[in-house]
């Protein structure tokens, strides 16, 4: 029981003294128990009043501080560092906000105002009698982080914490490394192909002893927490031998008889059952799609490295931090969506890249020579209708890059661009001043009468009711319909769900705040970057990545974590071991143990977030939440109910 | 005495909806002074036996701003506070106390305008239930 | 004079303590690293932390700046100085930098105001507050603003009469008029530049009147009257006082317009717009706003949704440049445009107008770099060496870019940029080049 407590009341410059009459909650808390000093200050966060506060709780032996100011969102960790700073444990801080939910809310009613403000500090009072101190949970943490998806931003991100001198594990789902990056031809702004970028990552992570890169590897399961996650990954072979003959790994590609459709040219092209997505793709060599291989055996005929004995194989790996940078899939549109499966003519923006790719000297497709080129944006984004409200950010840029790219590459290429209003944010502007200077031809149109597509006998026709000249109706029959379509979230997100991982509104990855936590989740020690936590271009995925890296770094550089010492306790008096907490508690932080013949819970300390969910569905009420106690809440609404 | 306003106690959540609560404050939406908020980390972890000890004190009513579907701590939130809410209106009903006294409502973090408007109905109904 | 240089050393100098090199010095800071964070104004928090709130949250924007100003200002790793110029940068070798700081006089004690604003009460003269973008008046003795971090008087001596009035009341006798220039001479191991942006000045811009017709704002004015720490306590008309009730945005003002110079997009105005739109129809429940716009470009996490959200509370968005705006003798404004989607020229008449100003370089820092050239790309922002893989590096190596110094950018790109710029700072003393 704290016995001595100081109190300030503050002025907030007048934010709260127009409304509150502080002298008189100051007089009214003077005589409360335990109450040793009350103070009225004109900012209580002002650097002479902390000092004041300091040299208070030092000169008269202070175990108690509460000071009534504005909300504990924007001060409880500065009055918290004025205990510590005075040697006083921070948790025998109590925070009143009397501004917000005080003189603001109530500046119309200043007598109401006063009475609240005296039963608020009263009732902080009443909580920091019952204070105790405690002291931040230490773990160890390993100094290791996992990097889950080796795309540009997963690489990238690699590297850095490998030039910190911090371990990495790097897993990538695919056989290959370079995620969309290594899909895209010439990129926008510096004239790099995506391989060339992708190139240059991977032989920089080759290069470094502590980069562990595991490809085919699915993480599958996860046993721990901050400082310290245990992740189990199913590393799928590549039934090819390390060190194999280019020659005969030719050879073998040529005669395997199975031939599927090829997911890295977006199935514009078809593929071999052993194959690798391009000649310097990495790792260098190639892989046995084991799925649809039919084991004729015709490749160990010809090239020595084929093995077939290679077996899933089940890694564990223990790292401090986990980051994620799993990236997106583009948008799939519906069959009939823009003319979508209705013509061979009609396809998307990253099958559209992977034609300009594949195609030199002149544009063909299907055995036709393509020259009018309709492009249809917003396809899948900013649907006012279904899932995808949000614009996908990238799209308008990507397009246009790329119909400019064909015009590059090759001759007689007439562009049509269907739009809702072109997104080239910031320095891209250029790129479409550029467009429009090269004789693209824009047509806009509002949501509400989007363009449409008719697709007659093979021949598409794409109409527009084009704002830009006030509705006129226009229609145009291009050789091929490119439809701009935007981000979603990977179709396949099982990894998410293994470490709970919440999503937001468009279900990407969801940050805690945006502007004070943007790559940490409310995971502990899990960091997100790049297009998994929405969209992104190439620069702002690298951008996340390296702050993601800064942070996960954090976590694990120095060997040990403090955590927030705010979690549930058990009475093991009182606790008959039901089950009920440990169902209840999403973090999975309750565990069962034998105390003689009694079996009680537990609270995993590192664990617990202490959320409390575990505290209410105790038939014995067995729990506490620490400085949530029945005890300290009670009280507090003693103190809010108490007279004036 | 006739009262103006009734005696609230709003039980919080310190990420999500005590937020709410005061952009109410610095929006100056106004409502009345004898609403009186306790934060807590969430707001499937508060105790019933809280709730009861509130009326036991003399509040009118007890409101609960809850996470909703925002809650950082799972899913699963919005079912537990509800589960809360269900188990103290039947405390309520075996000590004889109108249920209607307990409301929950999702607050999200900025929800600073739903926040006062469902304070004031509530403050509406709790005046004139005790006048009868 | 040399024996007044003072010298010392930090593992990495922080040029800007705007949110952008705030958030990089405590990254740094957070990692065991020393940090000189030098700010040329009189408080940390840059142009930020004189925001109303921010989108797409419609967060406080001073609750998400101050704690973070706090932070920064408590963090025993992290040195500030305000009021303060980096004059030189040399590289000498790989993770040895050599700076010249200048640190002018505040005339005030820093550690003895404890900021009871009697020197404010007591001083006799009033100018424009360039911290309220002019709308008002401060005090040559004067508090920056109320949530400045420091919270310290200074003296603004260009307009100081030296009366001696703010001496009388002191309190803490902390005014000191024999304060002269700090220099110092710092060595350090990595610099990051965050030297923000400049706002488009719209007096380039006479078709629409600024500075000419009364009602006519920038966007950077309506935020400070939108503000929790705003001047009137409402919004008001700078020409009679009366509230506006017809209010209108041009989008686009000095962005993509080439005759202006300024050719880019500043990927920031079409979301403040919206965001002080929503703020306003909150203020003014009766008021019409209309934004005039050639494209929306709500591009960002959540910023779509803000925009439908502007839409459903009843923000008018008509598609349509502003040619030119003229003011008829009521101080109302009529703005001529071409309406796109009537195809035709048209007038409108509203009582205020916003102009929703647009991002431009500030080169200045490039020529603090001696020796070894700090390259600016074709529009004179930081220039960025690899793009695409190492978005922060500059053409020095060693020498990194975060924030709007490279390019505009929204706040929560700005932070990611800081912490990428960071983290690439941190390698590179990790790595000893």
């Amino acid at each position: 029981m704290n016995k001595r407590l100081g109190v300030y009341i503050c002025h907030c410059g007048g934010n709260i003294s127009d409304y509150v009459d502080v002298e008189k909650v100051k007089e009214s808390i003077e005589g409360e128990e335990g109450v040793f000093l009350a103070k009225t200050t004109m900012f209580a966060c002002s650097d002479a009043t902390q000092k004041e506060m300091v040299e208070d709780i030092r000169n008269n032996n202070l175990d108690g501080l509460v000071v009534a100011s504005c909300s504990p969102k924007l001060h409880l960790l500065t009055f918290r560092a004025v205990s510590e700073r005075a040697l006083l444990n921070k948790y025998n801080y109590v925070h009143a906000n009397i501004r917000e939910q005080g003189s603001w809310a109530h500046s119309d009613d200043k007598a109401g105002a006063t009475a609240k403000a005296i039963q608020l500090v009263r009732s902080a009072v009443a909580k920091v009698r019952l204070a105790r101190s405690l002291d931040p949970i230490i773990i160890p943490s390993k100094k290791a982080v996992a990097v889950i998806g080796a795309g540009v931003a997963g690489m990238r991100a690699a590297i850095e914490l490998s030039d910190m001198g911090c371990p990495v594990t790097l897993i990538e789902r695919e056989h290959f490394v370079g995620g969309r990056t290594s899909q895209w031809d010439i990129l926008f702004t510096t004239n790099q192909t995506g391989k060339e970028l992708v190139t240059k990552l991977y032989n920089d992570i080759a290069g470094r002893d502590n980069i562990t890169l595991i490809t085919g590897a699915e993480v599958i399961s996860n046993t721990g927490s901050i400082g310290d996650f245990v992740l189990k990954i199913r590393v799928t072979p590549r039934y090819i031998m390390d060190k194999c003959d280019e020659n005969n790994l030719a050879k073998a590609i040529e005669v395997c008889p199975v031939v599927v459709p090829d997911n890295f040219n977006f199935t514009i092209t078809s593929r071999k059952a052993i194959y690798h997505n391009f000649p310097s793709e990495y790792p260098h060599y190639p892989v046995i799609d084991i799925e649809n291989c039919t084991r004729c055996g015709e490749c160990e005929k010809v090239c020595k490295s084929v093995d077939f004995s290679q077996q899933e194989q089940i890694v564990e790996v223990n790292v401090g931090s986990v980051m994620m940078a799993t990236g997106f899939d583009p948008y799939t549109p519906g069959e009939g969506e823009f003319g979508y499966k209705l013509s061979d003519f009609a396809v998307t923006l990253p099958q559209f890249k992977r034609i300009t790719d594949l195609n030199e000297g002149r544009l063909v497709y299907k055995g036709k020579e393509i020259r009018n080129i309709a492009y249809i944006y917003c396809v899948g984004s900013r649907q006012s209708e279904g899932d995808n409200n949000y614009c996908s950010r990238y799209c308008c840029t990507s397009a246009i890059h790329a119909s400019l790219e064909a015009k590059r590459k090759f001759s007689n290429i007439s562009n049509f661009h269907f739009t809702r209003g072109v997104r080239t944010y910031g320095k891209q502007e250029l790129l479409y001043a550029e467009s429009l200077r090269m004789g693209d031809i824009y047509f806009q149109a509002y949501e509400e009468n989007p363009p449409s597509v008719d697709v007659n006998n093979g021949e598409i026709s794409v109409s527009i009711n084009d704002i830009m000249t006030g509705g006129r109706e226009i229609t145009v029959e291009p050789d091929l319909l490119v439809l701009v379509t935007g981000m979603v979230p990977r179709s396949d997100n099982s990894v998410a769900s293994i470490f709970k991982l919440p999503k937001g509104r468009d279900r990407f990855f969801n940050e805690i705040h945006m502007k004070l936590r943007p790559v940490e989740t409310v995971i502990d020690g899990i960091t997100i970057c790049g297009a998994c936590q929405g969209p992104k271009n190439i620069t702002e995925s690298v951008n996340s990545a390296l702050s993601a890296a800064a942070k996960s770094f954090s976590f694990v550089n120095k060997g040990q974590l403090a955590l927030e010492p705010i979690i549930a306790e058990v009475d093991k008096e009182t606790c008959n071991w039901c089950g009920k907490c440990q169902e209840a508690c999403p973090f999975d932080a309750v565990k069962m143990v034998k105390e003689g013949e009694k079996e009680v819970a537990v609270i995993n300390n590192s664990v617990c977030k202490g959320c409390g969910m575990c505290l209410p569905v105790c038939p014995v009420n067995a729990i506490d939440l620490i400085a949530f106690s029945d005890n300290e809440i009670e009280n507090m609404i003693d103190a809010l109910s108490s007279n004036i | 005495m006739e009262k103006k306003s009734a005696r609230i106690l709003v039980f919080s959540t310190e990420k999500i909806s005590d937020p709410a609560i005061d952009m109410a404050g610095l929006l100056k939406l106004h409502y009345p002074p004898t609403v009186y908020t306790i934060a807590v980390p969430c707001s499937s972890g508060i105790k019933p036996r809280w709730i009861m000890h509130a009326y036991e004190q003399g509040f009118d009513g007890v409101f609960i701003a809850a996470d909703g579907s925002d809650c950082t701590y799972g899913e699963s939130c919005t079912e537990k506070t509800g589960r809360l809410v269900e188990v103290t209106h039947q405390m309520m009903k075996g000590r004889n106390i109108d249920p209607a006294r307990l409301r929950m409502a999702a607050i999200c973090s900025v929800c600073s305008e739903s926040f006062v408007k469902q304070i004031k109905s509530f403050n509406q109904y709790l005046l004139q239930s005790t006048k009868s | 004079m040399a024996d007044n240089i003072k010298t010392s050393s930090y593992d990495a100098l922080v040029i800007g303590a705007g949110i952008a090199g705030g958030e990089a010095a405590l990254n740094l800071a957070n990692n065991g690293y020393s940090v000189l964070l030098v700010e040329k104004d009189l408080s940390v928090g840059g142009k930020m932390i004189l925001l109303s709130k921010v989108f797409p949250t419609l967060d406080c924007a001073a609750c998400i700046t101050t704690p973070k100003v706090s932070e920064i200002s408590r963090h025993p790793g992290i040195t500030i100085y305000t009021g303060s110029e980096v004059r030189r940068v040399v590289k000498k070798s790989e993770n040895n930098f050599e700076a010249e700081v200048v640190k002018h006089p505040r005339y005030v004690i820093e550690d003895d105001c404890t900021a009871c604003q009697l020197c404010e009460q007591a001083c006799p003269v009033v100018v424009k507050d360039q911290y309220q973008y002019n709308l008002v008046g401060r005090k040559a003795a004067f508090i920056p603003f109320s949530i400045a971090s420091p919270r310290v008087a200074a003296i603004d001596i260009e307009n100081c009469t030296l009366c001696g009035a703010c001496e009388k009341v002191c309190p803490t006798k902390c005014i000191d008029f024999t304060m002269e220039p700090e220099e110092f001479l710092v060595s350090v191991g990595t610099v990051i530049v965050a030297t923000g942006f400049r706002l488009f000045d719209p007096l380039n811009m006479p078709r629409y009147g600024y500075g000419e017709y009364k009602n006519v704002l920038t966007s950077m004015e309506m935020e400070r009257q939108l503000a929790p720490t705003r001047p009137f306590n409402t919004i008001l008309r700078p020409g009679d006082g009366k509230m506006p009730d017809k209010l209108a945005y041009v989008l686009c003002t000095g962005s993509r317009d080439a005759t202006v110079g300024n050719p880019i997009c500043s990927q920031i105005c079409c979301m403040y717009s919206i965001k002080q739109a929503q703020l306003l129809m909150g203020a003014l429940p009766m008021a019409d706003v209309t934004i005039y716009y050639i494209n929306i470009r709500s591009f960002g996490k959540g910023f779509e949704e803000f925009y439908e959200q502007a839409k459903g509370m009843g923000v008018n968005f008509i598609k349509g440049k502003i040619g030119k705006i003229t003011e008829k003798e009521n101080g109302n404004l009529v703005l001529r445009y071409e309406d796109i989607n009537e195809n035709r020229l048209r007038e409108a008449e509203h009582d205020m107008v916003i102009l929703s100003v647009g991002v431009l370089p500030n080169p200045d820092a490039a020529s603090i770099f001696q020796g070894e050239e700090l390259k600016l790309d074709h529009l004179n922002f930081i220039g960025q060496a690899r793009p695409l893989a190492n978005p922060s590096e500059t053409s020095i190596k060693g020498v990194f870019v975060a924030g709007t110094a490279s390019g505009p950018m929204d706040i929560p790109d700005s932070i990611l940029s800081a912490g990428s710029a960071s983290s690439e700072a941190m390698s590179y003393l990790i790595r000893k080049g």
